[in-house]
């Protein structure tokens, strides 16, 4: 039986037209009907083209439904991403293409299916993605689906520097506790040299605010000790550009008024004795007197602070300040540094050969993020750990005596542990000398008059996510 | 680097249904927008996104905010609260994701939670039993916020002392409330003293903080 009679056949039952017997003779003929022949075929044709067309819909709707996610790009970033479009759930794909992209610093590469390049603009996008499945024609026209891409911008360029009021008179500075974005140093100081700088952080710069960090030395003459503080005001007080300042300011007179040379006789004989060989009395003498002038220097600050709060009628929290301090001075046997510290900003010394690396405090870092403790503290002086707050070290001679606050310490060491780290410090000290990306150096050199704006150049460095004020200090 | 982890328990609840859901929708598109444009918080912010109805469901895991894509969030067109589970599922989420320092470890900031209801939990017993195990996760701060008539807004209290309450769940307060949480996460990560929570910046009109 024909094809076409077996179609025309079912069609009539379906449509429940009998074809009696005495009739079978002619419903022969009308199936074999050349017309009726091609009537059929091309119903059949246009059945199939119906199922094939509403397969490719389907499909193409799938897809439609589905999302494809792009990562993010960042601007000025390289950005490179292959599509998996199987595990997007696109299936048969045979042709794709993104329309716009080349706006935005990428291209497309449909055999590779990858998308690359380095994005030029920010923003969330909405792209076309440009699709044919197997099933279609290759003049069909092309699917669209709008896909959203986030380019995020670079971090760098959203830094605004917005000034600080230097402009005002100096009454206004001094009622507001203002102080100059920048802050630097270099003087002889003792037997050794001293640099320091300080700089606002582009988080302060960002919204026009004060840098909170403050440093202070000076050389005792009547003793020949010499004093270096760095102070980091807390980023959540109000006012703790003040708290630092005072806190540095105090313990200088501190010292300035109370160490004296007859205080110092007995001291002297000890450092002696202790460097003669192991000697219990001279080292409890010792770590008395450290104790005992140093706690006093450190509770002399802490009084200040509050002193003013009462004055300016402020709760002590909003001057919160950290606060580290140390002392040198050159023996004929070697140098005697003492020091002191509350909060997280390092005190190392580095030996002459480079070889060694004494870190002479612990830093109060708390389980999170920039809990710290300040030298406003009340608790810190009764804490069972005050006695361990002071660090001694005598020594033949020194490379570096570094100070810093986190600001430094947090994009240059990362964690605690690579402070006691010899190799880490060889790092920073090569980092100081001009191996980083901006070839910014410091030439740590006596007769350098440019250091002192050497090392605030340095100090600009990037650090993503690093944005602090940043102070160090260098003896050398 | 350090991290500011920010914990977002989203309500999809039946009584979100309609203008609430798609105010919200808005509202943590302009916020992650924001976030974007602000500098730091590009380098340190990681959001996660939990709702919950229900069930708690953690609809994204903590990511960094260059990487983050918003979903749509949907919500359900009848359906109970229960805010107690998100709760369970955020301490689980808290524990196991925020790095807390040590001598070889960076620690985050302190995680900050904000928590967004159009009403009072269903499950109060699991709600009061996982509040002090929230508390305990030392988060830098959490804001809970009451959108609408709340008839418990006492159980909020339990959780944060810092309860804000919006007269309208739509879209212009719901939109007011995410500026404020974009202003408080910048805020998020300053050096304070331990124990020390978060200052929060001073809440616009449309939000009441109750007392």
């Amino acid at each position: 039986m024909s094809e076409t009679k077996k179609y025309i056949q079912s069609l009539f039952t379906q449509n429940q037209i009998p074809v009696k017997v005495n009739r079978s003779k002619l419903f022969e003929e009308f199936t074999n009907a050349a017309q009726n022949i091609s009537a059929v075929n091309t119903i059949k044709e246009n059945q199939d083209m119906l199922k094939k067309n509403w397969n490719i819909q389907n499909k193409v709707a799938d897809i439609m439904d589905k999302q494809l996610i792009i990562p993010n790009g960042s601007v000025n970033k390289p950005y490179e991403v292959t599509l998996d479009f199987i595990k997007a759930g696109f299936n048969g794909l045979k042709y794709t293409a993104f329309e716009g992209l080349d706006k935005y610093g990428l291209c497309y590469n449909s055999e590779t299916q990858t998308i690359s390049g380095t994005p030029t603009e920010s923003g969330d996008f909405k792209i076309a993605f440009q699709f044919r499945i197997e099933e279609e024609q290759n003049d069909s026209a092309l699917n669209n689906k709008t896909i959203s891409l986030v380019i995020n911008a670079d971090p760098k360029s959203l830094w605004k520097e917005i000034a600080s009021d230097q402009d005002k008179d100096d009454a206004w500075k001094a009622a507001n506790y203002w102080k100059p974005d920048r802050a630097n140093d270099f003087a002889g100081l003792g037997t050794k040299h001293l640099v320091v700088a300080s700089n606002r952080g582009r988080s302060h710069a960002n919204v026009g605010s004060y840098r909170d960090d403050d440093y202070a030395f000076s050389f005792l003459e009547p003793v020949g000790w010499s004093i270096v503080c760095v102070a980091d005001g807390a980023g959540s007080s109000s006012f703790s550009r003040k708290g630092s300042r005072l806190a540095c300011d105090g313990v200088i007179e501190y010292f300035r008024d109370n160490l004296s040379a007859e205080m110092l006789d007995q001291f002297d004989i000890d450092l002696k004795q202790y460097h003669e060989g192991p000697n219990e009395e001279a080292s409890k003498r010792i770590s008395f007197f450290v104790y005992d002038n140093l706690s006093k220097a450190a509770l002399y600050a802490h009084k200040k602070i509050e002193d003013f709060a009462v004055k300016t009628e402020r709760p002590v929290k909003d001057f919160h300040s950290t606060l580290i301090f140390s002392l040198y001075k050159k023996y004929d046997f070697g140098y005697a540094i003492l020091t002191f510290g509350v909060g997280d900003c390092p005190i190392a010394v580095i030996n002459k050969d480079l070889t060694e690396v004494k870190l002479m405090n612990w830093l109060d870092v708390g389980e999170f993020g920039g809990g710290t403790r300040f030298i406003t503290m009340p608790e810190i002086f009764t804490s069972d750990k005050f006695s361990t707050r002071f660090g001694f070290k005598l020594i033949d001679d020194f490379a570096y005596l570094f100070m810093m606050t986190d600001g430094i310490y947090d994009p240059k060491f990362v964690v605690e542990a690579n402070l006691d780290k010899m190799e880490k410090w060889k790092g920073f000290i090569a980092d100081l000398k001009g191996e980083n990306e901006d070839n910014a150096k410091v030439n740590f050199s006596a007769d350098n008059n440019a250091i002192a704006n050497e090392l605030s150049a340095w100090m600009d460095f990037w650090s993503p996510g690093n944005h602090d004020d940043r102070t160090l200090a260098v003896i050398f | 680097m350090r991290r500011l982890p920010v914990y977002l328990l989203l309500d999809t609840s039946g009584g979100m249904f309609g203008e609430p859901i798609q105010a919200l929708n808005n509202a943590l598109s302009s916020l992650i927008n924001a976030l974007r444009s602000d500098p730091m918080a590009l380098d340190t912010v990681w959001i996660s996104i939990i709702t919950f109805d229900r069930a708690a469901k953690e609809v994204i895991p903590l990511t960094e905010l260059a990487s983050f894509q918003l979903p749509e969030i949907a919500c359900l067109q009848t359906g109970p609260r229960h805010t107690g589970q998100a709760l369970e599922l955020l301490i689980n989420k808290v524990t196991k994701e925020v790095r807390k320092g040590s001598g070889t470890q960076k620690g985050d900031w302190k995680p900050l939670l904000f928590l967004f209801t159009k009403g009072a939990p269903a499950d109060k017993l699991d709600f009061t039993k996982a509040v002090p195990l929230v508390k305990a996760l030392q988060f830098g701060t959490i804001v809970s916020c009451a959108a609408g008539y709340i008839k418990d807004e006492e159980l909020l209290k339990l959780l944060s002392d810092n309860v804000v309450h919006l007269d309208n769940a739509d879209s212009h307060t719901i939109k007011q409330f995410f500026k404020w949480v974009s202003e408080t996460i910048e805020h998020g990560n300053k050096s304070q003293g331990t124990g020390e929570t978060v200052t929060l910046p001073p809440p616009p009109a449309e939000i009441t903080v109750v007392t």
